[in-house]
This record gives C-alpha cells, sequence and structure tokens, in this order.
C-alpha cells in the first residue's frame, strides 16, 4: 500500500510541476508589466531607468525559465514573496485566511454530500410522483445563482427573522448560512450524479439478479450498487470540494465569512500578483491532493484493480 | 399439485401488437418443462413476466400467473418481492454480468441464505458442494471464475433459496459441451434435493432434454405444442418439428 | 433478454415536456431581447434620479434601481450579454475541446498521453479559483471573466470528448469502416462525429448552464461586466446596499438567470432522457 501510494505520488509530479509553471506563467505573460503596476499601484509614476533598476533588484532582467527556477526553488518552500497592498509575506497572508476557507468548504461538503444522498436516493426509491418531483427540485435547485440565493436567506433570516448576523467573527454559528448557501447547489448537482449512476445501474444484470432474489430497494442500493458506485462517487466529491474552494469565494463575500474570498477580491482589485500566485497555487495543491484521495478510493473499491494492485 | 399455473398470459407494448398471447400452461410441483422456440419466439418475455422482471415499455397485459393457486399478477412491489426468490428464482443467461461484480461469491450467497430464513454457515458451504465448486469459491470475486463456475455459483443460490419455481433462462448459452454438462447436472441435483418445479428455456434441444421431458414450444408469441420431449418430431406444429429436425442434425 | 424489441411507434418520454419548456424559455428571450422596444419601455441608460429605487408600477413595470433607470428595461437590454457571453464563452470552450478531444481520442499513444497530460494540469485547478486568478492578471472585464472561464473550463470537456471518441471508435462498424480502408478523415467525418454529437450535445447543454451561472457570479462579485453595462449578476451586485429598501431590484434579475440557467439544464437533461431510453428493473 506504503509502495502503491509513493509510486501513485511519483507520477504525479509531472503534474505538479505543470501545475507551478501554469501558475508562474500566468503572471509572466500577463498583459502589462508588473513592474510598472507595482509601480502605479504604490503611487509612483516610474521613469525608464527605475524600472530597469527595480527589474535587476526583482531578478526579473533575466530568461523566462531562470525566473521560473527560481521561483520554484521559493515555492516549494512555500515562499511566494510578498503581498503588494499589505506588504506582508504571501504565505502569512494565506496561512490568515485559508482556515476560514477550509472550514466553509468542507461544511459545505458534507451538506452537500447529505443533500445529494436524500436527492438521489428519493428520485430512485420514491413513486413515479415524486420522483418526478425531486427531479425538479434537482434541477431548479442546480439552477439557483448562489450569489442571489444567499442575498434571498439574508433577507429572509437576516433581515426579517433577525436568527443570523451578517458581520460574523467566524464562529461556527456565522458559519451555517454560508455553508447552507454552497452546499444547497452543489448537494443538488450531486443528487443529480447520484440519481444518474444509480439508473444506469439499475440497467445491469446483476441488479435483476438482487430483484430475482427478492431484494428491497434499499438492500439492492447498499449491498449491490453502492459499492459499484462507491469509487465515482469518491472522484465527484472530490470535484465538488474543487467547485467549493471557488465557489467559497462567492459567499464569503456576501455572508462576511472572514476567508481567503475577500482576501483575492482585493488583490484582484489591486492587481497584487504574488498574493493571487499564491492562492492558485495553495488552491491546487488542496484540490489536487484531494483528488490523489478519491484516486485510492476508486481503486480500493475495485476489487479487480485492489489485487492487481496487491500483487505488485 | 400444480405448482404454477399460467393462464392467457399476454405481454406487449400498449398500443401494438403483443409480443407473447394467450399463453397457458401448468407445472407440476417437482415437474421439469423445457421452453423451447426459436430466437425472438417470447422465451426470455415468458421469464420476465413469470418473476415480474419486465422493463417498462413492456407489461404483462392480461392473464394470471398462480403460484400454488396464489396470483402474482397485478399485485403491490411488496407482494413481488415476497415471492420473489420463495415463490419464483430465476438463473439468467449471462452469468458473466449476472453476479454483483465487487462482491465475493460467499457474501451474495449468504445474503440469499438469509432472504430464505436459513443460517449461511449451514447453507452455503453444502450448497457450493452439490454444485462441485470448491469452498474456496466463497472467498474470491466474480471476475475471479470461469463462465460454467459463474453459472454454478447461482444454480448454488436457487439451491439456498429453494424457490416453488425455478426459471432457468438460456443457462448453458456460451458455454462449452463438457461445460454445459456440469452446469445441466448441477441443475438436476440442485432440482432433486429442493423439490422446485423447473422451467428450463432452450433453443437448445439437446439440452431441454437432459433435464425435462415434457416441451413447450413457443413460436411468434404463441405457445404451440405441448409434449413429451421424445414426440416432438411427430408435433402437429411445424415449429415444434423443425426445432426437432434442427437437433437431429446437430446431432449426427 | 434476446427478444427484438420492436421500434415504440410513440411514447411519452419523461423528458419531453422539459425540452419544451426549456425552448420555450430561451425563445423566449429570444424575442424580448428583439422585440423589447415595442414594450415602450425607456432606454436602459435613461436615469430618472426623481424616481430612485421605485417599487413597480405602470411605468416601470419592475421598478426602478437606485439611480432611476428602469429595472424591466435594463434585464430585457442584458439578455444579449449575459446569454451572448455564455454562448461565446461555450463556443469558445469546444472550439478548443473538440479537436483536442478528437486529436487525442484519435491518435492515441504518446500524442493522447501528452495531451491528456496538459488538460490535466489545467484540471488540477479548481476551476473557479483558475478562473479568478486569470481574470485577476488580465483586471476585471466582461472579456477577461469570459477568458478565465474558458481557460478553466476546457479541459473537462476535451475529456469528455475523448472519451465520447473513445467509446465511439470500439463500435464495430467503425472498426468495420477502418478494415475496409476509409480514410481517417472519413471515418471521423461519416461514423464518429455523428456518434458522439447527439451526447455531445446533451454535454454543451449542462455546461452551458453552469458557464452561465459562473460569468453572471464573476459580474456580481464586480469583476465580470462592469457598470453601467446592464448584466444580471452585475445588476444584482448594484442592488446589493440597497437590498432592504428595494427588494424588486434584488428579485426581478435573480429570477431572470435562474430562468435561463434551468431552460439550458431543461434541455440538457431532457436531451438526455431522448438518448438513453433503456428503462431500469423495477424493483
Amino acid at each position: 500500500m506504503l509502495r502503491f501510494l509513493l509510486i501513485r505520488m511519483a507520477v504525479t509530479l509531472p503534474t505538479l510541476l505543470g501545475m507551478s509553471f501554469v501558475a508562474f506563467a500566468i503572471v509572466a505573460i500577463a498583459p502589462g508589466d508588473p513592474v510598472v503596476m507595482e509601480l502605479r499601484a504604490m503611487g509612483v509614476v516610474p521613469k525608464p531607468e527605475d524600472i530597469a533598476a527595480i527589474k535587476a533588484e526583482y531578478g526579473l532582467d533575466r530568461p523566462f525559465f531562470v525566473r521560473y527556477l527560481d521561483w520554484l526553488g521559493h515555492a516549494v518552500q512555500l515562499d511566494f514573496g510578498v503581498s503588494v497592498a499589505t506588504g506582508r509575506s504571501v504565505a502569512e497572508e494565506i496561512a490568515l485566511y485559508l482556515p476560514a476557507t477550509l472550514a466553509l468548504s468542507l461544511s459545505a461538503l458534507v451538506g452537500a454530500i447529505s443533500i445529494s444522498l436524500a436527492l438521489g436516493i428519493l428520485a430512485v426509491t420514491a413513486g413515479p410522483v415524486t420522483a418526478q418531483g425531486t427531479r425538479a427540485l434537482t434541477i431548479l435547485l442546480v439552477s439557483v445563482p448562489p450569489f442571489w440565493l444567499a442575498l434571498l436567506l439574508i433577507h429572509a433570516f437576516v433581515l426579517n427573522l433577525g436568527w443570523a448576523r451578517l458581520v460574523g467573527d467566524g464562529s461556527v454559528s456565522d458559519l451555517i448560512l454560508p455553508a447552507l448557501t454552497l452546499s444547497l447547489g452543489a448537494g443538488a448537482a450531486l443528487g443529480r450524479f447520484v440519481y444518474e449512476r444509480v439508473t444506469a445501474e439499475r440497467c445491469e444484470d446483476y441488479v435483476r439478479l438482487a430483484i430475482a432474489k427478492g431484494l428491497g430497494p434499499m438492500q439492492i442500493l447498499l449491498g449491490h450498487i453502492a459499492p459499484r458506485i462507491i469509487g465515482p462517487l469518491a472522484t465527484a466529491w472530490a470535484n465538488t470540494l474543487g467547485g467549493l474552494l471557488g465557489g467559497a469565494v462567492i459567499v464569503e463575500s456576501i455572508f462576511g465569512w472572514p476567508g481567503l474570498g475577500q482576501l483575492i477580491l482585493q488583490a484582484i482589485g489591486q492587481r497584487d500578483f504574488p498574493l493571487i500566485q499564491g492562492y492558485l497555487v495553495f488552491m491546487g495543491l488542496i484540490f489536487f491532493a484531494t483528488s490523489l484521495l478519491a484516486d485510492i478510493v476508486v481503486i480500493l473499491s475495485d476489487p479487480q484493480l485492489r489485487r492487481r494492485l496487491s500483487r505488485d | 399439485m400444480v405448482a404454477l399455473s399460467v393462464r392467457n398470459l399476454t405481454v406487449g407494448i400498449e398500443g401494438a401488437p403483443p409480443l407473447l398471447s394467450r399463453i397457458s400452461f401448468d407445472l407440476a410441483a417437482g415437474e421439469h418443462v423445457g421452453l423451447i422456440g426459436e430466437s425472438g419466439s417470447g422465451k426470455s418475455l415468458t421469464a420476465g413476466a413469470l418473476c415480474g422482471l419486465l422493463r417498462p415499455p413492456i407489461a404483462t397485459s392480461g392473464g394470471s400467473i398462480l403460484i400454488e393457486g396464489t396470483e402474482l399478477l397485478g399485485r403491490s412491489p411488496r407482494a413481488w418481492r415476497r415471492a420473489r426468490g420463495a415463490d419464483v428464482f430465476q438463473i439468467f443467461q449471462s452469468p458473466g454480468t449476472a453476479l454483483t461484480p465487487g462482491r465475493r461469491i460467499g457474501p451474495q450467497l449468504a445474503e440469499a441464505a438469509r432472504r430464505a430464513g436459513a443460517e449461511p454457515e449451514r447453507v452455503v458451504p453444502p450448497a457450493l458442494d452439490a454444485v462441485h465448486l470448491e469452498q474456496k469459491v466463497a472467498l474470491q470475486f466474480p471476475y475471479q471464475l470461469s463462465g460454467g463456475m459463474k453459472q454454478r455459483a447461482l444454480i448454488a443460490m436457487a439451491l439456498i433459496l429453494r424457490p416453488r419455481v425455478l426459471i432457468a433462462d438460456e443457462p448453458t448459452t456460451g458455454l462449452d459441451v463438457l461445460t454445459e454438462n456440469d452446469v445441466l447436472s448441477a441443475i438436476n441435483r440442485m432440482a432433486a434435493e429442493t423439490q422446485s418445479a423447473v422451467l428450463f428455456i432452450s433453443h437448445d434441444l439437446r439440452a431441454v432434454k437432459k433435464v425435462a421431458d415434457r416441451v413447450l414450444v413457443l413460436h411468434q408469441g404463441r405457445l404451440v405444442e405441448d409434449c413429451a420431449a421424445t414426440a416432438l418430431a411427430a408435433s402437429g406444429a411445424e415449429a415444434a418439428r423443425r426445432l426437432a429436425d434442427a437437433a437431429l442434425t446437430l446431432q449426427s | 433478454m434476446t427478444e427484438a424489441i420492436p421500434v415504440r411507434r410513440f411514447r411519452i418520454a419523461p423528458g419531453r415536456g422539459g425540452l419544451t419548456l426549456g425552448l420555450v424559455l430561451l425563445v423566449l428571450y429570444a424575442l424580448l431581447s428583439l422585440a423589447a422596444t415595442p414594450l415602450s419601455l425607456p432606454p436602459p441608460e435613461e436615469m430618472d434620479l426623481l424616481a430612485r429605487l421605485a417599487p413597480p408600477s405602470a411605468d416601470h413595470p419592475l421598478g426602478t434601481d437606485h439611480l432611476g433607470r428602469d429595472v424591466l428595461a435594463r434585464i430585457i437590454a442584458a439578455i444579449p450579454v449575459s446569454l451572448g457571453a455564455a454562448l461565446a464563452a461555450m463556443a469558445a470552450i469546444m472550439a478548443i475541446a473538440l479537436p483536442w478531444g478528437l486529436v487525442a481520442g484519435l491518435a492515441g499513444g504518446r500524442v493522447d498521453m501528452v495531451l491528456m497530460r496538459l488538460a490535466d494540469i489545467v484540471l488540477a485547478f479548481p476551476t473557479l479559483a483558475l478562473a479568478l486568478a486569470v481574470i485577476g492578471f488580465l483586471g476585471a472585464s466582461l472579456e477577461a471573466s469570459i477568458i478565465g472561464v474558458v481557460a478553466a473550463w476546457w479541459p473537462s470537456n476535451a475529456r469528455l470528448v475523448r472519451a465520447l471518441v473513445l467509446s465511439a471508435r470500439e463500435r464495430d462498424f467503425v472498426r468495420a469502416a477502418y478494415l475496409a480502408g476509409a480514410s481517417r478523415l472519413r471515418v471521423v467525418i461519416r461514423h464518429i462525429l455523428p456518434q458522439i454529437l447527439p451526447p455531445l450535445a446533451v454535454v454543451v447543454s449542462l455546461e452551458t448552464a453552469s458557464v452561465l451561472l459562473a460569468l453572471s457570479s464573476l459580474s456580481f462579485l464586480g469583476i465580470g461586466a462592469q457598470p453601467p453595462t446592464p448584466e444580471w449578476g452585475a445588476m444584482l451586485n448594484e442592488a446589493r446596499p440597497f437590498f432592504a429598501q428595494a427588494p424588486h431590484m434584488l428579485l426581478a434579475p435573480g429570477i431572470a438567470v435562474l430562468l435561463a440557467v434551468v431552460a439550458f439544464n431543461l434541455i440538457g437533461e431532457a436531451l438526455r432522457d431522448l438518448l438513453d431510453q433503456r428503462s431500469p428493473y423495477r424493483w
């Protein structure tokens, strides 16, 4: 198992390297000279010789690949330089706000998985009318713009009912509304996936045998279909977490949840490139690790793959 | 005593001509009957209708299916669930895909045992013995077994469930002759032990004769003959004679 | 079952109602954007500072915004912007994904590996995070948000196209065409494309829905379409400060986004139901 993990990690090294290159290259190929922009951000109208001096200072006059390798060397030590806007190190800034975003995304993931299982199972076990109703509800929830849902929830729960507050301090009770907002849409999308997978499996011969044995829907779902779809489900969960990490930005900015969302929106406004770069790398790494976990679940849930693994 | 009594069974798609029309036959308790016919004559549809396993839009549109005097048609899904496995069970023609791929054989048989109200430890090992499968098969996954072994695992499942009526839908299709013999003798041993009535469906009269003494012949959705297996060549129905001739040609 | 199932003459497919509803909604949007003038609404930019934040009335069916602009007129003026941006983004995504997936699926071997590895690298970022980063470096604008979404969305679609091509290639008649000596291009055009187009239509429809949501979210965050461009997400962003005083500013643009997204989702789901008519065993 350990060997498998190591091999799996080794195989992903090129992808990681490629990711770092993408994150670096986005800055390098971005229109507008970052140096000029940094100076402008500081309120300085730069003269050509200033630009050259600063370029030399930051090493920007060196060839592209040299700069990339230099950047990579620092990046592997989680050193992404200094935020232009705040003057603090990017790693510090991100470390400050990342926990809140992770807490929000993970609780929304738990919510989304629960919602998806409820919707999916209802759609496949209920009678035709309830099943159609569930599918219609699913489509509606998938289609609701999350930011609009957030505003509606605030209108209902904060302004009218007064059950929640808007400018929180990051305590658990402040997490409920943003997590709910995020998990409804993601849960419905996952629920649609559960419904599709289960329906596809229900056309298979092995389900026919299980029915012929006299088993009920829940027994067939748990005992026969679940082992088949747990792998694809794990992959879908990992992808959902990726969506939630990104989607958190929207919800955080509305609810005032102190996560990375506020930080990155500011950074985009101020063209704070090192910070955006760091954000992209951190999000990529977290998502990457989750996908790796999902891959392992896929392999463990398939007896044929598992056997090949233990034989190696 | 009559185990299965089918009267005027009609199956089709609403608004289209029926695919099976007004089929009637009886199976006595413990009797083995063959159901033969060309491809497309409606054999598998009959099997599906008897187990309540037709897929929409195909549905049973009339007639009755009595198992030991109890009507199955028109009953609730829950009642069908009670009947399946205990009253009627089916072995399918594609053993390769019939078993759940992600679970070992043992748990799949144990599930059948619990369904039949028996203790898995007491019924699973003898069932494997009866179909000449080694005990270690219980620890294996379906993909590790050959086609014949999978089919015998399904027969072991039938042995555990002890249904009043067992339907075997082309259980030997795609198997070589030696494996076919193994499977057929496993079915006979199973039937002898459980006293189930067996409806053995095949397009191959040779295989049918090894299990059943009486045959029903389906032709274009109608039952055209019901006679002793040996009397088929002298049948008044042309479709029945043709099947008998074909079997004879293959043997010589 | 070995029985051939006869062709169904007619059958009410579960998704047909949804398909109709989705198409009707889209046609409605198209008609509205073409025929806004007969409604005799004021121009979407016209400010009436005396009638700021006015609730719905005969003059302004959906009320006015914080600058006294007619909300309905702005919602209609936003149709080509919001829907157009989503369709443009989707077209660009397919323009990359289709050739990418086709080449990878058909060439196989090393070409396939390299192409998919490249796609995987982009795919390894959370989509919205990547879109944000791209917008960050381009500067906030509607164009930048489209580019950002395209950059983040194409690889998953390229993967999908490749998977469709691979399964199409396995079909017997495609193999037979190859064996009969048909040229590669001919096989692609005559045999593979027709097979992958129907499932691709499902994907395109569902993806357009998600792209539309993403683009309007970005505009809502203030990093997509910029004021005073009428755009549904941007309108909601502008409505935020006035949200307690003038809830009508909040409802109408949100419903506009919702219905457009619902339309694409309905069409996608209905197409899928029509394509896959295998019906499950009943338990």
